[in-house]
């Protein structure tokens, strides 16, 4: 769409012209996030507070123009992409840790605030903020909330929806209204938790607060390799079947290893079928216990080469490999294009068998990294954009592994988000009813359908099959 | 099934949460006045009905559905109660961390449409918390679910949270899904007595390893529960420094509740000033490391509405769970309505727009 005239005038009185792009060429740097598809804004605007926030809302109700909040562009799911074109609020000026409070424990942010900013400054109060994407280094808090993003560490604590207890949003008319809040148990509906992962399309979030969580007196790290991915699988079973849930329970195949082990030197054994890793944490006596536990549980499922990282550094090394993984794929393909579906964890042995065949008969590598312990699968489909008709095949495995999943009783996305890149497949887990039900919610926060339109339902006015453009190149993409 | 005096028409006990889903939508259509009713244990929370005509009883609705050891999760039929669930689950070393006060017989729609919450919140947080998909029936006779039975998923809007303490406002639950929690590997029961139970508290919480419940009450009495390997706790019980008493201690403090009880929610580090600010002599027990307190007693308007002033001014409220209907007429069962008050009116409206289910009941 064409901006009505006169917008991009009022947009510069709102933010100030410094803050407003509006040159094609420029442009095309909003064009795209973490997943493979694209779409131009027609202007992207760089509000630096709540009220600029809420102007450009206001004005882009009355002229009716999309509307869709961006942080760093990290999501995997197309969630900030303007597929309708409008406007790309780009919330990277509002980054600031308005407080910590180091006795409630808690954290008010700006959306734009990056995790691992967040991280470091509550490191240096002796608390963390659980949710721990891989992204981290790049992604901000605002598309945390915005997407309920998860992390390794998930397993145990949670993922966002459990750490935000309070969100500042602006509403579709413009309105600005605080979310929940310290106090448990508000009065009312909980339109927080509603708010939380809901991708931009019921409200632009402008604040978030945190709970925050003192970091661990005890940390211990396990890495142990196994002769297949099955045996691996077994034993992550094993373990949550123990009655022991660790911190994070991870893994890796044969060829992410061999791309990690390449590039950092982790000393992830590059003969195992696949690697886990394992953390868990709390009292000394606790961690030493449990993980004695965990490794007679490992060593019973065929388990090989167990490690326990001795010190910080060799536990930050281990985890470079495992959060740098995708990265470290570009040394077998150039571009990659992953899902995240979720199989109740009892049935990762099948999902990745058909995760291989799937793999096999489409001739692509297939490399898994991914959250075992909750059963949050990441195959990432490994190709190079410049081999004719790639694209296609890419995307039908994607598709036959995802429904593969659902087969299992699984679902969608367990962190990513729906976005633009499953919304079609939306009815293979929900019906009629119950899309209805979460539409009833959009259409009344939203009833000009103007807050990031064609994400998460499936989107009438658009082919469910990906539209995929040239240049896009998988350095530096996250998940 | 007397709620607030008000008797129903009728009585109505589906089998199924088709025939739930049924027999709202035909109520709906003739006007009728639902009540959804679980456990009846809850059913002095909010405001005075406007209208009763039909006892919507969950109980028949009391499978288990599916229950899967190694994946930890389980889903079940609405008017299963807390304690049948539990039962199942400890034959597979598993239970579910949802302890609200006047147990015995809440049931898990019960409890998840009240948002009731109890002592175990401190380490698990509230059903909020792993509550993993619901299917709720509609009063257009529709039966939506959400989310569903894996432990991590962001596929489409997080309805659950929405139905949550919501009284039913948007639908009546009939099955949901959960995360489940392995029993602890050892757990002990300690209590103390001091004339500053607050400090006390507060020593405990500040401890390495938490307490995963921690209680403190009007007669100077602090409980506390430490869970985790049989090391760990030893060497936190040593820290602590208290008497060990046996497990039972919960379930009695778990039947505590009142004629006329309200629960003060508001950030944890304002418990004690709000608490402090009751009548002398209250009755009181309260989760200082969740910002939770129950009152009971001759629950008197003036006092009411002091304690409800103190808390919301520390941000956050005080809800009647049970009073005399002069007395919720009088001072309302809920306080100030929340900012957002119309959007969740108009979000009543999108599916409950007749108000059939329990009208006049909720804030909105």
């Amino acid at each position: 769409m064409a901006l009505p005239r006169g917008v991009i005038g009022d947009l510069e009185r709102i933010v100030g012209s410094r803050h407003v792009i509006h040159d094609p060429h420029d442009l095309r740097i909003f064009e795209r996030d973490g997943s493979i598809s694209g779409a131009l804004p027609d202007a992207v605007v760089l509000p630096a507070d709540r009220d600029e926030v809420a102007g450009v809302v206001r004005l882009a109700a009355r002229h009716a123009i999309p509307v869709v909040p961006r942080g760093t562009g990290t999501g995997l799911s197309g969630g900030a992409i303007t597929l309708r074109g409008g406007i790309a609020l780009q919330l990277s000026r509002m980054r600031r840790i308005v407080e910590i409070d180091p006795v409630a424990r808690t954290a008010v942010v700006e959306p734009g605030v990056v995790n691992a900013d967040l991280q470091q400054a509550a490191a240096r109060l002796g608390l963390f903020y659980a949710p721990d994407p891989s992204s981290q280094k790049a992604c901000t808090i605002g598309g945390n909330a915005a997407e309920n993003s998860g992390g390794p560490h998930c397993l145990y604590y949670g993922v966002t929806t459990n750490h935000v207890i309070g969100l500042e949003v602006v509403f579709a008319d413009g309105s600005v209204a605080w979310l929940g809040g310290d106090a448990p148990d508000r009065v009312g509906l909980d339109l927080l938790g509603v708010l939380v992962g809901s991708e931009g399309t019921l409200g632009t979030i402008t604040r978030i607060k945190v709970r925050l969580l003192p970091v661990p007196e005890s940390i211990v790290t396990l890495m142990a390799a196994f002769p297949t991915i099955e045996t691996a699988s077994h034993a992550v079973s094993d373990v949550i079947g123990h009655g022991i849930v660790p911190a994070a329970l991870e893994m890796m195949d044969q060829v992410t290893i061999g791309a990690v082990e390449a590039h950092y030197r982790a000393g992830y054994p590059t003969d195992a079928g696949a690697v886990l890793l394992v953390e868990v944490d709390g009292l000394q006596e606790s961690t030493g216990e449990l993980s004695g536990a965990i490794e007679r549980i490992l060593r019973a499922n065929e388990a090989t080469n167990l490690r326990t990282a001795a010190d910080a550094a060799e536990r930050e090394l281990l985890w470079a490999g495992r959060k740098g993984a995708i990265g470290a794929l570009g040394r077998i393909r150039p571009n990659y294009y992953l899902h995240d579906g979720v199989v109740p964890r009892t049935r990762l042995p099948d999902i990745l068998r058909r995760v291989g065949e799937i793999g096999e008969h489409y001739r692509l590598p297939v490399a898994n990294v991914f959250h075992a312990g909750d059963g949050n699968l990441h195959p990432n489909i490994l190709f190079d954009l410049r081999d004719e008709g790639v694209l296609t095949q890419v995307e039908e495995a994607g598709e036959e592994m995802l429904r593969a999943v659902v087969e299992l009783g699984g679902t969608l996305s367990g962190e990513h988000g729906i976005g633009i890149e499953k919304n079609a497949f939306m009815p293979w887990i929900y019906g009629p009813d119950d899309l209805d039900a979460m539409l009833r919610v959009k259409h009344v926060l939203d009833p000009g359908g103007m807050l990031n339109p064609g994400k998460i339902f499936p989107d009438p006015e658009r082919e469910p099959r990906l539209v995929a453009r040239a240049g896009f190149c998988a350095e530096a993409r996250w998940w | 099934m007397v709620v607030d005096g008000l008797a129903p028409g009728r009585v109505e006990r589906p089998a199924t949460a088709e025939e739930l889903a049924e027999i709202l939508r035909a109520a709906d259509q003739a006007g009728e006045a639902v009540v959804p009713v679980g456990g009846g244990r809850a059913l002095g929370l909010g405001d005075v009905p406007e209208r009763f005509d039909v006892a919507l009883e969950t109980r028949g609705l009391c499978r288990v559905l599916e229950r899967s050891q190694a994946d930890l999760t389980v889903s079940v039929e609405a008017g299963i109660t807390i304690e049948e669930l539990n039962a199942e689950l400890a034959e597979i070393g598993q239970f579910l961390p949802i302890d609200p006060f006047n147990a015995p017989g809440h049931t898990i729609g019960g409890v998840l449409a009240t948002g009731l919450s109890g002592p175990l919140r401190l380490r698990y947080g509230s059903p909020r918390d792993f509550v993993i998909g619901l299917r709720v029936a509609l009063p257009d006779g529709r039966l939506a679910t959400s989310g569903g039975r894996v432990v991590k998923n962001v596929s489409g809007y997080d309805l659950n949270k929405l139905h949550q303490g919501a009284l039913g406002a948007l639908g009546v639950i009939v099955a949901a899904s959960f995360k489940v929690f392995p029993r602890p590997h050892h757990e002990v029961t300690l209590e103390t007595r001091h004339e500053d139970p607050w400090a006390e508290a507060a020593r405990a919480l500040a401890l390495a390893m938490p307490p995963v419940a921690l209680e403190a009450t009007s007669d100077g009495r602090v409980l506390a529960r430490l869970a985790g390997t049989a090391d760990g706790v030893g060497r936190i019980a040593g820290e602590l420094g208290w008497t060990e008493v046996g497990a039972e201690a919960w379930e009695e403090h778990a039947r505590r509740a009142g004629e006329a009880w309200a629960r003060i929610s508001v950030p944890p580090g304002r418990l004690r000033s709000v608490v402090d600010g009751l009548p002398a002599g209250a009755t009181w027990w309260a989760s200082p490391g969740v910002g939770i307190a129950h009152w009971t007693g001759e629950l008197e308007a003036g006092a009411v509405r002091a304690a409800r002033e103190a808390a919301e001014d520390a941000g956050g409220s005080l809800v009647l769970l049970s009073a005399p209907p002069e007395l919720k007429r009088e001072v309302g069962a809920w306080g100030t309505a929340p900012a957002t008050a119309t959007w969740m009116s108009r979000l009543r409206d999108a599916f409950d727009p007749q108000r059939t289910i329990s009208p006049g009941r909720y804030v909105i």
